[in-house]
């Protein structure tokens, strides 16, 4: 490690500290009222009785004993005292911790730096450039766990560290302001470009997850590096910022690299972060075509897709092993998710692959693969290639598919009508008493009756509704029984039938409200009647 | 595949067919088992969408088992569908409450009855974390509103702390994650020294963790632990979402006499260990807790560690803990 920085950043923090002592015998003493003692200690649930704890400390003597412990010879004692000193987060306490940052023992350091993350963690954020800059010096520091923490602490840091503003010089005595820009200090950026290469993979993981945040840029050959680097979630992260970098020399060629990779996630990465590069930057369309030949089938298919979405016709061999991929999955996860919603970039061929999977043994894809391949196909114009639908075992395949269909239909034929009758589905008979509206009058004529005695409600009211609106001979004797039937849901598609029908259907209408005034239909028939200038 | 498949389910099949023949519907689609998830309030509380789908996913990667990735999502316990799938999930903290009616408890009575088993995640809650749900606490004892809503369910029963050599702690995994989570470089190791003992010896000592169950007719049918579904999830490149930290006792030679008498404002809670004996944890509101009195009179102080590395291992061991429950599951 180049140890100039380092001394220069010893030099600055031994200026701060002086400033800190300062600031710490002017500062006023810290007016934290005493701690209520005894019983505001005693448990909320303490149901066992616990004796009172002892007489406590104020906040001002704990923080003066921490103090002086911070001094002592015994590491231990200063180890504990910076792990008690994260408990308070107060700026005294942190000014305390901050001071010990220098420390000679890499355990105290430690101990220190998590306290203080401890302190940012509970809102108690520092935002002077000097001591923030102090903290974050310790980028520098021999012990990794210490440049771990700092590395990881640098978003909180970031506000303090990146202070703009205006500084006020004496130069042969005469003042001077000078504005002082938001960016690091050239010792600290000096700093920050080693620790990209740093011997341990979390700080280069966490450096280069907030280089953009500490307005740093990374060189090329740097990025290169790090796009080559052993540790896979180095490589995820610098995929992750690769965009910015996309365009200069190598990077492309990296990551073609990294398409070859061992590790899934790294693999999976390229393949999205390609897929993205692949819209400003066309020759970022190899890496894409590279995954083409990946061995696992998911992230070759989701480069098929991609490729596709950028407009390239893909083979038969791509579109099978896309169709492949589909047919191997369980059911559809997010990954699964992603590329079954990109079929429809294929335009045409997505039709074969919709049709293939409504054998699918995931009820849920089997559903939505019915419902693209029939709208894709235009399938309702054409029964047998829906009505296999209305016999599968899941309901979602039956809702989805009714939900296609429904109104699309222009005409029904009677053996397929006889299908849906019979179906041991009621939504299924639901349906065929609708396309009662779309079949041949004979065929409604030969067949209603079995629908009319269905064992579901909502069927044998579809019926009626379906029967009033065809005028199927017989209708309206139909319609005068059912209004005695013990369904409400009945007797009001009975009542709408009749009142549809001015001639015969109001009359009888009347009739049946005379004749049974206590019927549950008749209090709205009477209204409906009298809505209409009769009176019942 | 799929024989494996049916051999696993048929024993399901079984103990409910025995009991009531009628009630078992079974599913033709026997290509995947489907795991139930009830979701109250049309899923509007729900914390960790990614978690059991993740699960699941990995559980047929690494497993070689057919779960369907996507979790059959109920409103009710009186769903029908409840008695066509063995096993039914539920994460405590997105309960909007513990109110079930009276036919939602006689479901759920007779699934469990009949051989359905149910996953209580964060039926085990430390007081102190209040409606904080975002914290994991081994404590041993379900909580308070589990154990009112089994108290009606099954009056005769209760739970029990699962011992830590349960067979549902190494039913696929044995063991902590190995090296190949903690591997950085040649000698070194991603956690730091003193958080990797601690999670060894006292956190999650054998890959174990704080478990209650409660057995029907013999059988385990419910377990209860403390929010693990924060420890699943994970994203389409495989990377861990969202980032978990540790909370790792420490202590220091003179911290018994300097906790005790540390200045302190807040509550104190009492709370069940392994042993039935109880830590004291000291709080202050809107904080993570400060610091624990121990049975034995240690005093040790509670320190938080977070990064990728930290978050990493602990999903590792969620996954592999959520792993071994499910199978589990299935298995029995």
């Amino acid at each position: 490690m180049d140890l100039a920085p380092e001394r220069r950043i010893k030099m600055k923090t031994s200026q701060i500290l002086f400033s800190l002592s300062l600031f710490w015998i002017v500062s006023p003493s810290w007016s934290q009222m005493p701690v209520p003692l005894s019983d505001s200690f005693q448990a909320e649930n303490n149901k066992s009785g616990l004796p009172k704890p002892p007489h406590r400390s104020t906040i001002d003597k704990t923080l003066e004993a921490a103090s002086q412990k911070l001094r002592s010879k015994v590491e231990s004692d200063r180890v504990g005292a910076a792990k008690l000193l994260g408990k308070y987060t107060i700026r005294n306490s942190s000014l305390l911790l901050i001071g010990s940052l220098n420390d000679s023992s890499s355990l105290v350091r430690r101990a220190v730096l998590v306290s203080l993350v401890e302190h940012y963690n509970s809102g108690q954020i520092i935002y002077e450039p000097a001591l923030v800059e102090k903290i974050y010096s310790r980028l520098g520091d021999p012990d990794v766990e210490v440049r771990r923490e700092v590395s990881a602490l640098i978003p909180r840091l970031v506000p303090g560290l990146l202070q703009s503003g205006m500084e006020k010089f004496e130069i042969n005595g005469r003042i001077v302001y000078r504005s002082r820009p938001g960016k690091l200090r050239p010792d600290l950026e000096e700093l920050t470009q080693a620790a990209f290469l740093d011997p341990d993979s979390v700080v280069r993981q966490n450096l280069l997850r907030n280089h953009f945040s500490l307005r740093v840029q990374i060189p090329p050959a740097t990025m290169v590096k790090l796009l080559q680097d052993q540790d896979s979630r180095v490589l995820l992260v610098a995929l992750d910022q690769v965009r910015i970098y996309a365009r200069f020399p190598g990077i492309n060629n990296a990551v073609e690299q990294l398409a070859k990779h061992e590790v899934f996630g790294v693999r999976a990465k390229v393949a999205q972060t390609a897929g993205n590069l692949s819209r400003s930057y066309p020759d970022y369309r190899d890496v894409l075509r590279v995954f083409l030949k990946d061995k696992d089938t998911g992230l070759a298919a989701q480069s098929a897709i991609e490729l596709a979405r950028l407009g390239e016709r893909l083979s038969a061999e791509n579109i099978n092993m896309i169709l492949d991929y589909l047919l191997s999955v369980q059911g559809l996860d997010d990954f699964s998710q992603k590329i079954f919603d990109g079929l429809s970039a294929l335009g045409s061929d997505a039709t074969k692959i919709y049709g293939a999977l409504t054998e699918h043994p995931s009820g849920r894809l089997r559903a939505i693969a019915w419902q693209r391949f029939l709208i894709q196909s235009r399938g309702w114009l054409d029964a047998t290639s829906w009505m296999p639908a209305l016999t599968d075992r899941n309901p979602e395949v039956r809702e989805l598919v009714l939900a296609t269909v429904r109104g699309r239909i222009s005409k029904i034929e009677e053996g397929e009508l006889g299908i849906l009758i019979d179906s041991k589905y009621p939504e299924v008979r639901v349906f065929a008493a609708e396309s009662f509206l779309l079949a041949d009058i004979k065929v409604v004529e030969s067949r209603y009756m079995d629908l009319l005695i269905d064992e579901d409600g909502l069927v044998r009211s579809v019926t009626l509704r379906s029967l009033a609106k065809r005028r199927v001979p017989g209708w309206m004797k139909v319609h005068i029984l059912s209004l005695l039937d013990s369904n409400y849901a009945i007797q009001r598609a009975a009542m709408d039938g009749l009142l549809s029908d001015a001639k015969v259907g109001v009359p009888a209408l009347l009739d049946f409200v005379r004749a049974h005034p206590t019927v549950a239909i008749s209090s709205l028939a009477r209204q409906e009647l009298e809505r209409l200038g009769f009176r019942p | 595949m799929k024989n494996f498949l049916c051999l696993l389910l048929c024993p399901l099949c079984v103990a409910f067919a025995e009991n009531e023949p009628v009630e078992w519907i079974s599913s033709s689609d026997l290509a995947s088992v489907r795991v139930m998830q009830l979701r109250r309030d049309g899923g509007s509380r729900i914390r960790y969408p990614d978690a059991l789908p993740s699960l699941l996913e990995l559980m047929n990667e690494q497993a070689r088992v057919a779960f369907d990735p996507d979790p059959l999502f109920i409103e009710s316990l009186i769903d029908e569908r409840l008695f066509e799938n063995p096993i039914l999930y539920i994460n405590c903290d997105e309960l909007p409450n513990f109110d079930f009616s009276v036919e939602e408890n006689g479901a759920l009575r007779r699934y469990l009855t009949l051989g359905g088993f149910l996953y209580l995640d964060a039926g085990i809650k430390a007081s102190f974390l209040g409606n904080d749900s975002g914290h994991s606490y081994a404590a041993w004892e379900e909580r308070e509103e589990v154990k009112n809503w089994f108290a009606q369910l099954f009056p005769e029963n209760f739970f029990s702390p699962l011992p830590r050599n349960h067979e549902i702690f190494r039913t696929f995994y044995k063991g902590l994650p190995d090296n190949e989570f903690l591997r950085l470089e040649k000698d070194q190791k991603r956690l730091p020294d003193t958080v990797l003992t601690f999670v060894e010896q006292e956190k999650w000592p054998q890959a174990t963790y704080s478990f209650v169950g409660m057995k029907v007719n013999g059988r385990l049918a419910c377990v209860a632990s403390p929010i693990c579904a924060m420890g699943w999830g994970r994203d389409e490149f495989g990377a861990w979402v969202p980032p978990i930290s540790f909370r790792i006792r420490e202590s220091a030679e003179d911290f018994d006499e300097t906790l005790r008498l540390a200045s302190f404002e807040g509550k104190t809670y009492e709370v069940t260990r392994e042993d039935g004996l109880k830590d004291v944890i000291y709080t202050i509101p809107g904080k993570r807790p400060l610091w624990v009195r121990e049975p034995t009179g240690r005093w040790r102080i509670f320190k938080y560690y977070s990064g990728e590395e930290i978050s990493d291992y602990a999903h590792s061991f969620y996954a592999r803990l959520g792993m071994n429950v499910f199978l589990y599951a299935l298995l029995n």
